[in-house]
């Protein structure tokens, strides 16, 4: 059998290439792809060629957000079948060092995100096969589309865990991406109940306002400190947590300001390797700045949220387009232009 | 009898003032201070005229490690009485606002540490008076200058606490000036095992070699990836905490890198308002009988960073030496006036119904 995927060979330039689907070991699950959603990471890698403050070896796959259907089954798989459909959890683990035995396989040094930094090939494929302890099954209340956007949203799910958001407690989200949207609905399914996003763009804000914000505040203009003073007197006091989702010097500084004493800064955006911040601002305020890499058992709690309707992520999905559409997809993604949230690719 | 205090009123500005004799609330009590500490906080204030990222109103007191004898107490005080060796939690809070409620009084927004620091008179002073809700009882095991050196020492129980150090755990401490100093020793009391001290001075680096540095390392060069393969390679691991006490970039820098995934780096030091970082632990809350306790059982050992005296009248100097650093100066205690000292014929080991005195026995 065949599969036919699409390979990034240096910056900017992606190939569909075709080639023979390897044997499947024991525990390893074939599934073919339905749907894929593209990510900021998959935007920075293709376009700048790293993601964070790590560099892109070439060539490599792209595409990890998917929903799927199960093809092949190796011989030891059995809480998955064929004609199962399924989400698939990105990045393997060694599941023997310390981080992975004291359960935080999210940021095991030999995962296959920090050593390389995507998948070979990835998602964005006819065919994927992959270790079947990280396929997830979809219960049917939950389409392909919103399958595919189970991973982002265990991003989200994992930051609020992370923050330990409950509920009552306030919220600044800054940037409404579709990462800082995904943390808006969360942190409401979570039970908080006031919170502000903000984002340098009104058509953002307005999808915000839509998916449930409580405020929003444009911050095109004026200081951190201008800015936080300004979110102080929307929400009616400081926030307890600042989701830090736009992966700008301007965000954190706005979340170091912004925030309440003894809050918690929560580092979800990626940003640039280095960033100039009012770090002793947080640290005289006793404000915990808490990073976040990806998920942590995150996926049954992502897939349950959306198959008990807890949280709606369908809004998120502004285009469509074909497998070989795929340049067309990440181009018009890049550019953002006619108000492009998540691109959906269906395979 | 006058009040003699120390104020500052400008930049590298201070003057010897005097005032009267204050006059103690019913929940107040009245301190003849003894000893005073001068930390790096002091420094910023007198020669920059900052506390971390906000400016001093002016005229502003000074000294806030200090030990002295309770010489009168308000009418509602009952753990301590007049004879007592003290020494003081500094700081006001309102203890109504919500992070007052919440056991957070550290960073209550009304504090005199917080919006515009002004904190007058200090502790460097003849007199002193401060509510009883934080004037603790000092054992008679621990002498004046280490009653002095509790502050100090609560800041790095506090940061220990924040950093929830455990036994066995291991840590790199970033900066050996008097708080990466006693962040050590705590640590070591807390149980940690494996902790390697960086700083850019080979003197301090033997100081904590002397206080039970597990490793050291010479940090010249501004390269920090160099610094991160030396850690790992002299430690034998990645730490799981690191406490950065030099409020420097490279210090942040490098704890930044060198740490454990899923570790923490607690910012103890306080650095520049602005920092560049490859992406606060603020004084302390209920820390001050555990430092005390600490000191008391002998589980931590501060005499050594006390390298300089001097007398009250030399406070000048006192400063200029602290902030020159030279001959080695971590910690420079003053003195107060040996004359007007206030006898007390009590017997000091006498038990007292105060809840922090009961850790003792």
């Amino acid at each position: 059998m065949e599969n036919t995927y699409v390979v990034l060979h240096g910056l900017k330039d992606l190939r569909l290439e075709t080639k023979p689907i390897p044997p499947l070991a024991d525990d390893d699950v074939l599934v073919r792809i339905k749907k894929v959603g593209l990510c900021g990471t998959d935007l920075s890698m293709v376009y700048k060629g790293r993601t964070g403050d790590l560099q892109v070896q070439y060539p490599t796959g792209v595409g990890h957000e998917v929903s799927a259907v199960v093809s092949q089954c190796g011989k030891n798989v059995t809480h998955v079948k064929t004609g199962d459909r399924v989400t698939v959890e990105p990045g393997s683990f060694c599941r023997q060092c310390d981080l992975c035995l004291a359960g935080k396989y999210n940021v095991c040094a030999k995962s296959s995100f920090h050593s390389d930094v995507a998948l070979y090939p990835g998602c964005l494929a006819r065919y994927f096969k992959y270790k079947a302890h990280l396929i997830h099954k979809l219960p049917d209340s939950v389409s392909d589309e919103e399958g595919a956007i189970v991973e982002p949203l265990a991003v989200a799910v994992h930051a609020c865990r992370r923050a330990e958001v409950s509920a009552g407690c306030s919220m600044l989200v800054t940037g409404a991406g579709p990462i800082g949207l995904l943390c808006l609905v969360t942190a409401k399914a979570f039970g908080a109940t006031n919170i502000l996003v903000t984002d340098i763009k009104d058509s953002r804000l307005a999808m915000a306002k839509r998916m449930g914000a409580d405020h929003t505040l444009l911050v095109t203009s004026g200081d951190a400190q201008s800015q936080a003073q300004q979110v102080q007197q929307i929400m009616g006091y400081q926030p307890d947590i600042t989701m830090e989702c736009s992966g700008t010097k301007e965000g954190l500084s706005l979340g170091i300001y912004a925030t309440k004493s003894r809050g918690k800064l929560v580092q979800v955006g990626l940003s640039a390797p280095e960033v100039t911040v009012p770090l002793v601002h947080a640290g005289v305020r006793e404000i915990d700045i808490i990073g976040v890499y990806r998920y942590l058992n995150c996926y049954p709690i992502a897939i349950n949220l959306l198959a008990k309707k807890l949280v709606d992520v369908k809004p998120l999905i502004t285009h469509r387009f074909n497998f070989e559409e795929f340049q067309k997809a990440f181009d018009m993604f890049y550019s953002a232009e006619d108000g492009a949230i998540k691109c959906m690719i269906s395979c | 009898m006058d009040n003699t205090i120390v104020a500052l009123h400008g930049v590298n500005d201070l003057r010897v003032e005097y005032l009267p004799v204050p006059e103690v609330d019913r929940d107040e009590v009245l301190i003849r201070v003894t000893k005073v500490g001068l930390c790096g906080s002091d420094l910023c204030a007198v020669y920059k005229g900052t506390h971390g990222d906000l400016r001093i109103g002016l005229p502003c007191g000074l000294g806030h490690e200090a030990a002295g004898v309770v010489t009168k107490c308000g009418q509602d005080v009952t753990h301590v009485k007049p004879g007592d060796r003290v020494t003081i939690e500094p700081g006001t809070f309102c203890r109504t606002c919500e992070l007052c409620l919440t056991g957070k009084h550290n960073v209550c927004a009304n504090s005199s540490f917080h919006g515009s620091p002004r904190f007058y008179p200090g502790c460097l002073a003849r007199y002193y008076k401060h509510k009883a809700l934080f004037v603790f009882r000092l054992p008679d095991s621990i002498s004046d200058e280490e009653g002095a050196v509790v502050e100090p020492l609560a800041v790095a129980v506090h940061a220990c606490r924040r950093a929830e150090v455990w036994a066995g755990c291991r840590m790199l401490v970033t900066g050996a000036g008097p708080i990466g100093l006693l962040c050590l020793s705590v640590a070591k009391a807390l149980g940690a095992t494996n902790i390697l001290i960086t700083d850019i001075k080979d003197s301090r680096l033997a100081m904590a070699k002397r206080m039970g540095a597990d490793h050291t390392l010479l940090v010249t060069s501004e390269d920090t990836q160099c610094q991160v393969q030396q850690v790992q390679q002299i430690m034998g691991c990645q730490p799981d905490i690191t406490m950065e006490c030099s409020g420097t970039k490279a210090g942040l820098s490098l704890g930044i890198y060198v740490t454990k995934s899923g570790g923490k780096l607690v910012q103890v030091g306080v650095g520049a308002p602005e920092v560049t970082v490859p992406l606060g632990v603020y004084r302390y809350v209920n820390c001050f009988p555990i430092a005390i306790d600490l000191l008391a059982k002998k589980l931590v050992d501060v005499k050594p960073l006390i390298t300089h005296r001097f007398n009250f009248e030399e406070f000048q100097k006192a400063f200029d030496m602290f902030r020159s650093a030279e001959d080695g100066a971590i910690k420079c205690m003053i003195s107060k006036f040996t004359i007007a000292n206030i006898r007390c014929s009590k017997d000091f080991t006498s038990h007292h119904d105060n809840p922090m005195v009961r850790l003792f026995k």
